[in-house]
């Protein structure tokens, strides 16, 4: 559900913050200067100012936190991890936000984030105790900045009344029977870590003979191609698509909405399914961090957990909550997430500047060529 | 005299500042910002590499860039065989609804561009209403307009026929009636008359409704986001995502300088003529 709201919304916020000022700083990458700021501990400081995916939290739960804290929640969204980053480097300041792993990590090492007392966090340890994953994840040392709060994987969904059943290959996007029927997601990770998986290479390659080899895969799928598109779940429910790159969470959408969902079927290829965490975070510059940490520890209760989780579709790490998450996905018990598929080598993860703009232009080539 | 010619001058003090601040500097900040880098979070900072003049010469730019320039051409010329006949009626034969007329054409672009856009994409959609009743009246099942070149123009020239209307409209309330009797008092037929009297008292009209159509058409990315496909994608879209999904500020720059100069290049024949009009008035 999260992923289409973001791509509708996404115009609209680029178009704002197209005129957006940037702040030009020393160049160079400067070193980070030591983090000496205070762990934040939860406690009413001001009003949260939220800033996330449009629709990622159940109003409800805002409505509660609001009533129990007297407290307002000024909500803004993004439309994608780099607009969110553009915002918070041009000046502005957010309480809370919600970066990927590996916008976590660029964040940390950026000196952008606040150290969060865990340990004050009542509700904390349902995900440190139950995913002891989490303790020392690869993206952030000790968990010191941020707390996991989505994950996800990323699959293909299809129409099982046209297509019948798949191989179980990444190899799948190229069925012909879906020719002119078949989207892509419209995200350049996911593109080209799907196609490396297919070719058994690394997910975060950036060597231009890898990419090289990517591209021209790409190309030979294009004619078969209707579209590189975020909206999965809308593109199947409208019979645009008969096939395509989807997210995990987004075949909860579906299941909810489609008149029949035993038509709709999402695939884990054998390869492996790129997975993915949203984590909670603090920006260095939040005026009421003590707010935000207790919107966290709130988030974090089982009850607002399996609100949000019904919600929004995508399961959370937090113990106690994993047999809510399967009677969602009954009907596609493949969207559950374990910590098993927690692997580093299928997390989207940081090349440096060079090698991330390596990635771009063999993205653009291969989306626009 | 003298006196008349310096009040003018300071009327002209706050759109000269206004621009200077907002267009100038702001056109001076991409151009500087052409030849800068990126730092790992993005953050774009200036400096003086080349790199980014030289990535924009791949092909991939070149496809892109050639197909804008087809969409927006396009685009111009159906605005103009569209628009021609709506203000011509409007502007011989509305009457005292002329008003109204032009206020029916302009209310519905209030509404923002993005909704429209959106809206569109439903209509045109596989199971949306206008191919459904094509169906009914014996299209092909595998007739598509969304995700096609045909759909993507199809949303420009929706968004940009009016600024083609109003200038042609502008043109023919202004032209004197007197000349078209005159034109048929010397024995003109109909047709004659409007090929050698109308059209070309309104083709300052016409010329200015196409570079209003034709630039933001070039430099649109909407309507490809949501009416086109893999194949439709235009310059626009390409700077955008520079710019966000990219992060790479630079490279974004020197793309729009680049479709600057391209667009510059494409103007020069609009301006030369429209300069030796200017000259003949003045004879």
């Amino acid at each position: 559900m999260s992923m289409t709201r973001r791509s509708i919304l996404g115009l609209g916020l680029a178009m704002a913050t197209a005129g957006c000022s940037f702040a030009p700083t020393t160049p160079g990458g400067q070193p980070t200067p030591e983090d000496t700021t205070p762990p934040v501990t939860p406690k009413v400081d001001g009003d949260l100012v939220y800033f996330n995916w449009a629709d990622y939290v159940d109003p409800e739960v805002f409505a509660a936190f609001e009533a129990e804290y007297k407290v307002k929640v000024i909500q803004s969204n993004f439309d994608s991890m780099e607009s969110m980053v553009a915002k918070m480097n041009s000046g502005n300041a957010y309480d809370i936000i919600f970066p990927s792993a590996k916008w976590t990590q660029k964040l940390v090492a950026g000196g952008k984030l606040r150290k969060l007392d865990l340990k004050a966090m009542r509700h904390a340890d349902a995900v440190y105790s139950g995913y002891s994953y989490f303790a020392d994840p690869w993206y952030d040392a000790k968990s010191a900045h941020s707390v996991p709060f989505t994950m996800y994987k990323t699959g293909i969904g299809w129409r099982k009344d046209k297509l019948g059943e798949l191989s179980g290959s990444w190899a799948d996007l190229w069925n012909p029977a879906a020719k002119g029927s078949t989207f892509l997601l419209d995200d350049r990770d996911e593109v080209l870590g799907m196609i490396a998986l297919k070719l058994g290479l690394p997910i975060n390659t950036a060597e231009p003979g890898d990419l090289q080899k990517i591209s021209a895969e790409i190309k030979g799928l294009r004619p078969s191609l209707r579209g590189f598109s975020s909206d999965d779940w809308g593109n199947l429910l409208n019979g645009s698509a008969h096939l395509t790159q989807a997210w995990s969470g987004d075949m909860v959408a579906i299941l909810n909405e489609a008149e029949d969902a035993s038509l709709y079927d999402f695939l884990e290829p054998k390869e492996g399914s790129p997975v993915n965490t949203d984590c909670y975070a603090i920006p260095m510059n939040a005026a009421h961090p003590g707010t935000a940490a207790l919107f966290i520890d709130f988030m974090l209760r089982p009850e607002n957990v399996v609100k949000n989780m019904t919600y929004i579709g995508y399961p959370m790490p937090v113990k106690g909550t994993e047999s809510d998450y399967e009677a969602l996905v009954e009907a596609l018990p493949q969207c559950v997430v374990t910590v098993d598929d927690l692997k580093k080598d299928l997390m989207f993860q940081n090349g440096g500047t060079a090698a991330e703009q390596a990635r771009d232009k063999a993205w653009t080539d291969a989306k626009a060529g | 005299m003298r006196k008349r010619v310096s009040l003018w001058s300071w009327l002209l003090l706050p759109g000269t500042v206004w621009m200077s601040i907002f267009f100038i500097t702001s056109l001076l900040l991409v151009t500087a910002l052409s030849f800068g880098t990126t730092d790992d979070l993005g953050t774009p900072h200036f400096g003086n590499s080349l790199s980014n003049w030289a990535e924009v010469f791949a092909p991939v730019y070149r496809t892109v860039i050639l197909r804008s320039l087809g969409y927006a051409f396009i685009t111009a010329v159906l605005c103009l065989l569209i628009a021609y006949p709506v203000a011509y009626a409007i502007a011989r034969h509305g009457g005292r609804w002329k008003n109204a007329l032009i206020a029916a054409i302009v209310v519905p672009f209030f509404a923002n561009y993005l909704v429209r856009m959106y809206g569109w994409a439903v209509v045109l959609s596989d199971e949306g209403p206008l191919l459904g009743l094509a169906r009914k009246l014996g299209a092909p099942d595998d007739w598509r307009i969304l995700h096609t070149g045909f759909g993507v123009i199809a949303g420009l020239v929706y968004g940009f026929v009016v600024f083609m209307i109003l200038p042609l409209y502008a043109a023919m309330e202004r032209m004197d009636s007197a000349v078209i009797e005159a034109g048929r008092d010397l024995y003109g037929g109909p047709l004659r008359t409007f090929l050698f009297v109308t059209v070309p008292a309104t083709r300052q009209g016409a010329l200015a409704g196409l570079v209003l159509v034709f630039l933001p058409a070039m430099g649109d990315f909407v309507s490809a986001q949501f009416l086109g496909g893999p194949d439709q994608i235009m310059i626009g879209n390409l700077i955008q995502s520079k710019f966000f999904d990219g992060q790479n500020w630079p490279l974004g720059s020197a793309l729009t300088m680049l479709l600057m100069i391209v667009l510059l290049i494409a103007m020069a024949g609009y301006l030369r003529r429209a300069r030796k009009d200017e000259q003949e008035a003045w004879q």
